[in-house]
């Protein structure tokens, strides 16, 4: 009997299912998409973290390594990389060299050999290339002894080097950040990078010392360690809480044991965290909104099929069927579709979840079902059993004569629940326009984030009641001129009760997808501004580190005159933009409203600096002469001259030797190596006291140079003295400073504006420290903008060539870039390959647009926007059911009016404009009150996971995509309101009369 | 056994006589439309015995059909009293009115598709009425031959013409062989045919099974083939017909009404004298 009854009523009985289908899927959609953007946020965190931030490194000298390490392994964790070392310095104690002797499974498919091969046997090495062991010598560790045979005595074992590996690479995260060799490709002084062997080696030896155990996995001296990633491949935004327990784990055995767990696990953590949090709330409200829309549509869908089944309820009751009976009866249809559709709706959710995360997440994204997916879509089914329930409450206990009066009862609609909800929608908006932009996005601002929501529901009641009393007005107007059809349409809907559901429910599903869209616009136009600035052009290719000179002009050569802009990052806070201010003109993102009106070629124009020529020197010997006091009694002081070395980030100091009592003289030392082949640059001279007595008086001395002397080839030369500049007196220029304990000075060529040109963003009197982020110096200010590009929050753009001028060397967190346009890319890439640069990456501003989009708010937004829209379909289908359904219902009173004269013509106008002036109205109501929301939630709803500092953005609503969204709404109400009105005027028959009026 | 409708609690009493189906006693009956208050009936007093066939008549609007609507139990009376084969209706509660109304009423609405659910065959139909009582199929199908579809077979009823529905809708009234038939104009929308096969089965009933029967109709024929008729004026008892003969009711504090054919005689709004006579008295016009 109910399927028969649901045949009978298919058509209703379809719309229902569907209805309830799309907001069941809707709901469930959002804790598929939410788990998948959590996978996203995670594993960008992740991907963005340093090697050392991926997992953890878990370093014992007790054994049992693999157990240990087995408590930080997890579904998501690449499997544990285990290795040992010991450190030690050379037998011939003389040679004052440190060794690591290193084994790390895996090691040989990593290291790349440039002569011999892997170490396979006990007492066999790799060493590095810049080690200069050659394969065939032998090294001796003073700690790794053995029996020599036949004797009793330990002594250094022997260690064969069998190969030679190249440069490794730190970024490798097999090597868990660990830095193999010295960046330049030397090894350092007195350190060698490690050596390479096999775990027989362990065996066969003893480290000097150490207990000797039977056992020589765990014999004494080594360190074992064991290094655990967390797979990004596997890794899913539902792991988080497991990863925070793992780093607690290893918090734990950190503290708990002497073993050493290193690890930047915890940064990582709180990047996923945070981002997490503002998916979290988003997404859950959104998910809210939509499922009490759902709720809304279900409401009034199953009300009308449960309606729809009053005359069989009442005739259930007239037979004098049980209450109980009657209610089995009346909910069977309903609860039969509310219980397909839940299957349904999951399996589409599933569905319509996967196609997003394909289509909006990077890929390799799963879209698990979370248990949230199926209570969200419970959820969404409790409105519709709440309206079965309801309305059958309503049909069962009302009188059954009811049912067949000609003249049904009218019950007036209460106000109470349409004040709660204005009253909540008031608060929500007050403390959103009072509060501010919320930048705590953790929940507690929770009900100003829902606002859009309240207020599209808001004015979507308000509508409801204010359009049956706009039309009982006009009403008189028909009844005087304007012909029949207006006269029936304007009566129709002043009685209200479909019309007034009708225009809740569009004007609220127009209304949040109004806003969904106006937010959707602003929200995109923000992202590509503040992308377009933070990425500071159209493409930015970043590559390795190399000295600031080289790179400008490894730039200039590989784009001649062209438009790439050589760019080094320094962070903040302020941050510091280095670039080529020429090329930037031409390039760079800029907005001449945020910076007064200034074109950025004016602001460019006025960045270089003097051009003061560098005090260059290129030989192996440095000497300078100077003249100074009289070394204080009881100290020593020693004297150094700084030098920029090409190619080299930090510069090097050399000691010229210590200050001798007579009261001047020359001292000189070696230049650096690399200063034989290309000119290095003299940076600074200052000197520095030791304490040879502790009693000692506090020190000062003066010290004024009076020439420099470069070496080269075995003749001295004189060094033009430059001009000098004393850091701490600036206007001293005779080559003289103090030396201090207090207040210690540093004499520096004065090759640079010590007051550089900036364009400065928020930094105000600060600060900026330079390129080395250890130098600070003030700025002098050519324009003062609110954004500049490259810059995510307070800082400058400088000169490069004055940043390079004024820094001692850069500093290693800076990033190297070349800004460009988007076009030609890939051959400016190929040209700065053949200059010697390597290039890392590529960032178009479009997936910096893009990776906005991918934090919590932009994932949010998406969501909301494409259930939005559907549920906004899915309201007008319901609309246009419903009309049909009171038209229909009114066949008898159309057939009457047919018979007594009126001209189909009239019944379709009126048909046709009760249907439009339903649709239109519950449109234009949601046009108002997604505009209204938009205005008042947009700026003050995060947009980002992190504040935005830097563009102001102005949160401008596109026009078109509002007027598209309303225009397709009317004209799709227009469509089906004539495709309706055709379908019923061909159901009025005269014959319809025989029968009484239903 | 029957489950008798009072089961459970004290049976109300009748001051009827055992015989008596149906007893009004000063029945109000007001609702509200549009804010307006209409008395549909007021002060009916009538009593019908069992085995009864009554014909209510009357003028649209007269209150035949709330009257019909307040035996079936449908409503209850705004105020007076009202007795149901022997039940005061008044002191039941919704169970148990439903269980009367289950148990000893059949009901026949004016529409005939109105009585039916239009997707079920016939046999399902009645079955549907019989649910609330007890499943007799036998009953169904001795029911459908009587009404003439015993071949209807699956055929849904709203596939059947006006009068196969209406001989269904009866068939469907009668599914628990009850005490009280009321139908509702059961031959408006038939044939001559249709509907004189329809009074005969409803006489039929009240034959073979003594069931009572209130039947509202405008059809003279129906009126005619009936025992008893009673005439609702402006909501009151105005006249009943027994055996041919028409006689006006008076009702409580004295009321008359005047029939219709006599208004060009004494004019409704007109004075009239009162002339006393041993067996009643004589209406004449004042000023004649």
């Amino acid at each position: 009997m109910i399927l028969r009854g649901l045949w009978e009523r298919r058509t209703l009985s379809l719309v229902v299912l569907l209805i309830a289908v799309v907001p069941i899927a809707c709901a469930a959609v959002g804790p598929i998409y939410t788990a998948a953007a959590a996978t996203t946020v995670v594993r960008d965190a992740l991907l963005a973290a340093p090697v050392d931030g991926r997992g953890w490194r878990y370093t014992t000298r007790t054994g049992g390594i693999q157990a240990k390490a087995a408590a930080l392994t997890a579904s998501f964790t690449a499997a544990p990389v285990y290795g040992m070392e010991v450190s030690s310095g050379d037998a011939d104690l003389s040679r004052e060299l440190s060794y690591t002797l290193v084994w790390q499974d895996g090691q040989c498919e990593r290291l790349r050999p440039v002569e011999g091969r892997c170490p396979r046997a006990a007492g066999e090495v790799m060493a590095s290339r810049a080690s200069g062991m050659a394969v065939g010598s032998e090294v001796r560790l003073a700690a790794l002894v053995r029996r020599e045979p036949g004797t009793t005595e330990l002594r250094p074992a022997p260690l064969k080097v069998v190969g030679v590996y190249g440069h490794e690479s730190a970024g490798d995260p097999f090597w868990f950040g660990r830095s193999l060799t010295t960046p330049g490709g030397e090894s350092g002084s007195s350190r060698i990078d490690p050596l390479f062997t096999v775990p027989q080696t362990r065996e066969e030896t003893a480290v000097a010392g150490a207990a000797l155990t039977a056992d020589p996995a765990q014999r004494g001296g080594w360190t074992d360690y064991a290094i655990v990633t967390v797979d990004a491949g596997r890794v899913l935004g539902s792991d988080l809480g497991a990863l925070t327990a793992l780093q607690a784990a290893a918090d734990t055995a950190g503290r708990e044991t002497g073993d050493i767990v290193y690890s930047r696990m915890p940064v990582t953590l709180r990047a996923m965290t945070t981002s997490s949090e503002t998916l979290g709330v988003p997404t859950l409200l959104v998910s809210a909104q939509l499922v009490g829309l759902a709720w809304l549509l279900l409401f009034q869908t199953v009300g009308d099929l449960v309606r729809a089944r009053g005359a069989e309820i009442a005739l259930a009751r007239l037979r004098g069927h049980g209450r109980a009976r009657v209610w089995r009866f009346a909910l069977a249809e309903p609860l039969l579709l509310l219980a397909l559709a839940v299957p349904l709706g999951l399996a589409a959710g599933l569905l319509a979840a996967r196609a997003m995360v394909e289509a909006l997440l990077p890929p390799g994204i799963p879209a698990v079902f979370p248990a949230q997916a199926a209570y969200a879509g419970l959820a969404a089914t409790a409105g519709g059993l709440m309206a079965a329930v309801v309305s059958a409450w309503r049909v069962a206990t009302r009188p059954v004569t009811e049912e067949w009066r000609r003249t049904p009862r009218r019950s007036a609609r209460g106000w109470v629940p349409d004040a709660v909800v204005l009253v909540v929608t008031a608060l929500g908006l007050v403390e959103l326009l009072a509060g501010g932009v919320i930048s705590d996005t953790t929940g507690q601002s929770s009900s100003a984030l829902a606002v859009p929501g309240l207020m599209a529901l808001g004015v979507a009641l308000l509508a409801a009641r204010g359009l049956p009393v706009l039309a009982r007005r006009l009403f008189g107007l028909t009844r005087r001129r304007g012909g029949l059809g207006p006269f029936l349409a304007l009566r129709q809907v002043a009685r209200g009760p479909v019309t007034t559901g009708s225009v809740i429910v569009l004007g609220t599903a127009f209304g949040l997808a109004t806003f969904a869209v106006s937010a959707w616009t602003a929200t995109s136009a923000d992202y590509r501004r503040a992308a377009a600035f933070h990425n500071g052009a159209p493409a930015a290719i970043t590559v390795q580190p190399v000295g600031p000179r080289a790179f400008a002009d490894a730039v200039e050569a590989a784009d001649p005159g062209g438009t790439a802009a050589p760019v080094i990052k320094v962070p903040g806070p302020p941050q510091l933009i280095a670039t080529d201010p020429e090329r930037l003109a031409r390039v760079a993102t800029w907005d001449p409203e945020l910076a007064g009106g200034m074109r950025l070629a004016e602001a460019a124009a006025a960045l270089p600096g003097p051009g003061t020529p560098r005090v260059m020197v290129s030989g192996d010997r440095f000497r300078l002469t100077a003249r100074h006091d009289v070394p204080p009694e009881g100290w020593q002081v020693r004297l150094f001259a700084t030098f920029r070395i090409p190619d080299r980030l930090k510069p090097a100091a050399i000691p010229l030797g210590v200050l001798r009592p007579g009261g001047g003289g020359s001292y000189a030392w070696n230049l650096p190596l690399s200063c034989r082949d290309a000119p290095c640059e003299l940076r600074r001279v200052h000197a520095e006291f030791t304490p040879l007595d502790e009693q000692a008086t506090i020190p000062r001395m003066e010290v004024v140079v009076t020439r420099l002397e470069l070496r080269d080839e075995g003749r001295w030369q004189r060094v033009p003295t430059p001009r000098w500049r004393v850091d701490g007196d600036p206007g001293r220029d005779d080559g003289g400073f103090v030396v201090s304990l207090q207040n210690n000075q540093t004499l520096r060529p004065a090759t640079y504006d010590p007051r550089p040109a900036a364009v400065v963003v928020g930094v105000g009197a600060k600060l900026v420290p330079g390129l080395d982020h250890a130098f600070a110096t003030g700025v002098r200010a050519v324009a003062t903008a609110s954004a500049a590009p490259g810059l995510t929050g307070p800082g400058v753009v400088m000169d490069l060539e004055q940043a390079d001028r004024i820094a001692y060397g850069v500093h290693e967190q800076a990033v190297y870039q070349v800004w460009t346009r988007a076009a030609g890319v890939p051959a400016l890439e190929r040209a700065l390959r053949e200059q010697g640069l390597t290039v890392v990456s590529t960032r178009y501003e479009s997936e910096v647009a893009a990776a906005f989009v991918r934090q919590g708010p932009g994932l949010a937004l998406v969501l909301l926007l494409i259930s939005a829209l559907a549920a906004a379909s899915l309201a007008l289908g319901r609309t246009v059911l419903a009309l049909h359904t009171a038209a229909k219902r009114r066949g008898y009173e159309l057939a009457a009016l047919e018979a007594s004269g009126a001209k189909v013509a009239a019944l379709r106008v009126a048909l046709l404009l009760e249907q439009l002036i339903t649709a239109a109205a519950g449109t234009l109501a949601g046009l108002v009150a997604g505009l209204l929301a938009a205005g008042a939630a947009l700026g003050r709803i995060p947009q980002f996971a992190e504040p935005l500092v830097t563009p102001p953005l102005s949160h401008d609503v596109a026009a078109a995509p509002v007027a598209l969204l309303t225009g397709a709404g009317l004209l799709a109400a227009l469509l089906c309101a004539v495709a309706v009105s055709e379908a019923l005027l061909r159901g009025i028959r005269v014959e319809r009369l025989r029968d009484t009026p239903a | 056994m029957i489950d008798e409708p009072w089961r459970g609690g004290e049976r109300p009493t009748s001051p009827t006589s055992p015989t008596s189906m149906v007893r009004c006693d000063g029945v109000v009956q007001i609702y509200r439309a549009r804010d307006v208050e209409v008395v549909a009936l007021r002060d009916v007093d009538l009593v019908i015995d069992a085995g009864e066939t009554v014909a209510l008549l009357g003028p649209s609007g007269a209150g035949k059909s709330t009257l019909l609507w307040l035996l079936a139990g449908l409503l209850r009376p705004s105020a007076g009293r009202l007795w149901l084969d022997g039940v005061e209706v008044g002191r039941l509660d919704q169970r148990r009115l439903d269980r009367l109304r289950a148990r000893r009423i059949g009901t026949v609405l004016q529409n005939p598709a109105r009585n039916l659910i239009g997707y079920l065959p016939a046999a399902q139909n009645v079955a549907f009425a019989q649910r609330a009582v007890r499943r007799d199929r036998g009953r169904v199908r001795e029911l459908l031959r009587r009404v003439g579809l015993d071949d209807a077979g699956n055929r849904p009823a709203n596939r059947m013409s006006g009068g196969e529905q209406q001989r269904l809708a009866l068939a469907v009234a009668l599914a628990n062989a009850p005490a009280l038939l009321l139908a509702d104009e059961p031959t408006s929308q038939l044939d001559a045919a249709s509907g004189a096969r329809v009074i005969e089965l409803i006489k039929h009933a009240a034959q073979a099974d003594g069931t009572t029967a209130v039947v509202v109709t405008h059809d003279v024929a129906v009126s005619e083939a009936l025992s008893r008729t009673v005439t609702i004026r402006d909501g009151r008892v105005g006249s009943e017909g027994r055996r041919g003969e028409d006689l006006v009711v008076v009702g409580r504090e004295g009321a008359v009404q005047v029939p219709p054919e006599f208004h060009h005689l004494l004019p409704p709004g007109s004075m009239a004298r009162i002339e006393p006579l041993d067996d009643g008295i004589v209406l004449r016009r004042a000023g004649s």
